[in-house]
């Protein structure tokens, strides 16, 4: 650039400061920021590294069955074990249970955060209390309510039969009943993250969409559900992650009769004693899970119009 | 072995009534008395000790409500300065009893037979001194035997429990007439949602002792289970039969006093003692190794085997009762009950849990992850 032109003045103004102070303030400031990172660290290291870090080296060890102690002989025999088709049958049955309920909760949730995007700002804010106010009870109480719910002679089994329906729905202590616990202890936390997506969509795109004649259909396969995959994403990681590992729901709701995998891990920990296969569970059941979310994480950008 | 039989001397033994209707309308009366009754009698300080000695917590972990209405109010204010605090738990195995005498947060724990024998043999109990607890000699003598680790409490019978208006009209007298009416009437039958007492019952259909170790035998106890899963309601560990009251429940497998509580609710109700025999247990409380509040726990059995103490534990929880002397303050719904007073023909049929083993115990637990898992 020619310095001897018009706009030197402003150029000088704008010109980044001497590089040698720069330097010093780099060297300080990354002492000040490993220091702001320390408690992050700390924390992060002591409640999630080492928890994990032990529980894969549990998961190489032995049991004593009389008095659980455990023996660290480095065997494998805790995987092997996993590999029968016992508990590959009730890893693949809380998968099956975990999508559908997770792909449930997507829809029902999509649907309703839609709605409550459209609404008007004072609308929104009542729509988002009632998603939420459910958390203010317990989650054990409101599992177990359900439970009322759903027996026979309970509530609903009395409103079918006032329908006409005969017999009985024997709903409770079946995989649909675990299903509409996790459906409904879930779905606030899907419809959150999609509402948040949908909320910040410009409205200038929905008239621009209509200026290029797009029809109503057309705009929301085209501008909202594209805008909305990241909070989708978010949501089914939400959701999905810890539906796989349910514990709770299945054991109030399922009457001890549909065994997942959160079940038989919990099991081997407060049941049966035995930490080194309860540990080799605990990895393999994350080893799934960690799979589950690269393989949404890959998906993230590519469906992101951003 | 720590079976049942010396029950025959006990004509007033597993005349366990309404566990929880004792809490209901008879408690209300019963504790009236008792309260009047006091800490009158054999009560004793513990041996001898002061009540000045006896300071502090015991932190008890018992199953949910088993404990007379009044037992631990009264003994706190006998006691000054010394209490118990209990922390229910309805546990479902062997193991898991045992991981709590190992975890240190409990002083001491109902456990029966089994949980205590393993316990025992893990090291993970304290020996009580029974000269503090002078008032264990109204256990009687049998029962004391059966269960030396700590101050046996009670004992239950599992056999079955249906509305035979809601099967037909059948007449159910044995586990096979259960098991061949459960496929036909689906998904309204209990089991017990508790590994010895569930297999336990099934090792009598199939005609085996409810204490074998055989894996055969244990193969075939999880393809009899496993047989009729897909036909069952539910398998639970609490409130077991309360179905049975309002008919969503046709047929369970459920303890004697249970069943004797929710006949009081619907007479429909019938018990079942099965042709096969019956699985039972026998409990008590027992202190954790090396627990600091030893005094405090020998002081609380010694005054919960007083008459009118454990009388309260009983018309509390309903069940069969192992005290002879509380006989008179004990609700004659529970000591004249016939399901809960057993003859000596009930006796020869039934058989008592007991620690199998680390092998057995082992076997047991992954029979019953593979019935829960499949």
């Amino acid at each position: 650039m020619d310095r001897d032109q018009g706009g030197v003045a402003i150029e000088r103004v704008a010109a980044p400061p001497p590089a040698a102070p720069r330097r010093r303030r780099i060297d300080t400031g990354r002492f000040a920021r490993l220091g702001l990172l320390a408690p992050t660290l700390a924390i992060t290291l002591v409640c999630f590294i080492v928890p994990l870090g032990l529980i894969a080296l549990y998961s190489f060890g032995s049991v004593n069955q009389v008095d659980f102690n455990v023996y660290f002989g480095w065997t494998t025999g805790n995987y092997r074990a996993f590999t029968s088709s016992l508990y590959l049958n009730t890893l693949a049955r809380s998968v099956i249970l975990s999508v559908s309920t997770t792909l449930a909760c997507a829809v029902i949730g999509f649907t309703f955060a839609y709605f409550i995007s459209r609404q008007s700002p004072r609308a929104q804010r009542l729509l988002l209390v009632a998603v939420i106010v459910p958390f203010w009870t317990s989650f054990i109480v409101r599992t177990y309510s359900w439970v009322d719910l759903l027996q026979n002679l309970g509530p609903i089994d009395r409103f079918a039969r006032a329908l006409g329906m005969n017999g009985h729905i024997d709903i409770l202590y079946t995989q649909w009943s675990i299903g509409i616990g996790i459906l409904y202890s879930y779905l606030p936390l899907m419809i959150l993250p999609i509402y948040v997506s949908l909320e910040r969509i410009d409205p200038a795109l929905f008239d621009a969409a209509e200026d290029l004649g797009a029809t109503p259909w057309r705009q929301f396969r085209r501008v909202v559900l594209p805008m909305a995959v990241p909070g989708l994403i978010a949501g089914i990681i939400i959701v999905g992650v810890p539906a796989l590992g349910e514990y709770v729901i299945p054991e109030i709701l399922g009457g001890g009769k549909t065994l997942m995998a959160g079940n038989i891990l919990a099991d081997q920990f407060l049941q049966t004693g035995n930490y080194p296969f309860g540990s080799a569970l605990a990895v393999s059941i994350m080893v799934v899970l960690m799979v589950l979310l690269f393989t949404l994480r890959r998906a993230q950008p590519a469906a992101d119009p951003q | 072995m720590k079976t049942r039989e010396p029950l025959s001397l006990d004509p007033l033994t597993r005349a366990t009534l309404l566990r929880r209707a004792g809490a209901g309308a008879l408690g209300v009366s019963a504790a009236s008395l008792l309260a009047a009754c006091g800490s009158s009698g054999s009560s004793g300080s513990a041996g001898g000790s002061t009540s000045e000695a006896i300071k502090g917590q015991a932190i008890l972990a018992n199953y949910p409500g088993w404990m007379g209405k009044h037992n631990l109010a009264d003994f706190a204010k006998k006691y000054p300065g010394a209490s118990i605090k209990m922390i229910s738990n309805a546990t479902s195995s062997s193991a898991e009893v045992v991981l709590q005498f190992k975890s240190k947060q409990y002083d001491f724990l109902l456990s029966d037979t089994s949980d205590a024998g393993q316990a025992s043999a893990a090291n993970l109990i304290t020996e009580l001194d029974w000269s503090k607890i002078p008032n264990a000699k109204n256990v009687s003598e049998k029962f004391r035997k059966a269960y030396p680790w700590g101050l046996p409490t009670d004992y239950g019978k599992v056999g079955i429990a249906y509305r035979p208006d809601l099967v037909g009209g059948a007449t159910i007298t044995s586990w096979h007439d259960l098991w061949e009416l459960i496929p036909k009437y689906s998904g309204q039958t209990v089991f017990i949602d508790l590994e010895r007492d569930c297999m336990g019952s099934t090792c009598k259909y199939l005609g085996f002792s409810s204490n074998t170790t055989s894996p055969d035998d244990l193969k075939k106890v999880q393809d009899a289970i496993v047989s009729v899963k897909p036909h069952l309601k539910a398998f639970l560990n609490t409130d077991v039969g309360a179905g049975l009251v309002n008919g969503s429940t046709a047929m369970a497998m459920d303890w004697d006093y249970d069943v004797a509580l929710l006949q009081q609710k619907n007479e429909k109700i019938k018990w079942v003692l099965p042709d096969e025999g019956v699985h039972a247990y026998l409990e008590g409380f027992t202190a954790v190794k090396d627990t600091s509040k030893i005094a405090v726990i020998q002081a609380f059995l010694n005054f919960l085997a007083e008459p009118p103490q454990y009388a309260d534990f009983v018309n509390t929880t309903g069940t069969a009762y192992l005290m002879p002397p509380s006989t008179p303050l004990i609700l004659k719904s529970i000591s004249q009950n016939p399901i809960l007073v057993p003859t000596d023909a009930v006796l020869a049929k039934t058989e008592f849990d007991k620690y199998l083993g680390a092998d057995g115990a082992t076997l047991w637990s992954n029979t019953w992850t593979a019935i829960k898992a499949a």
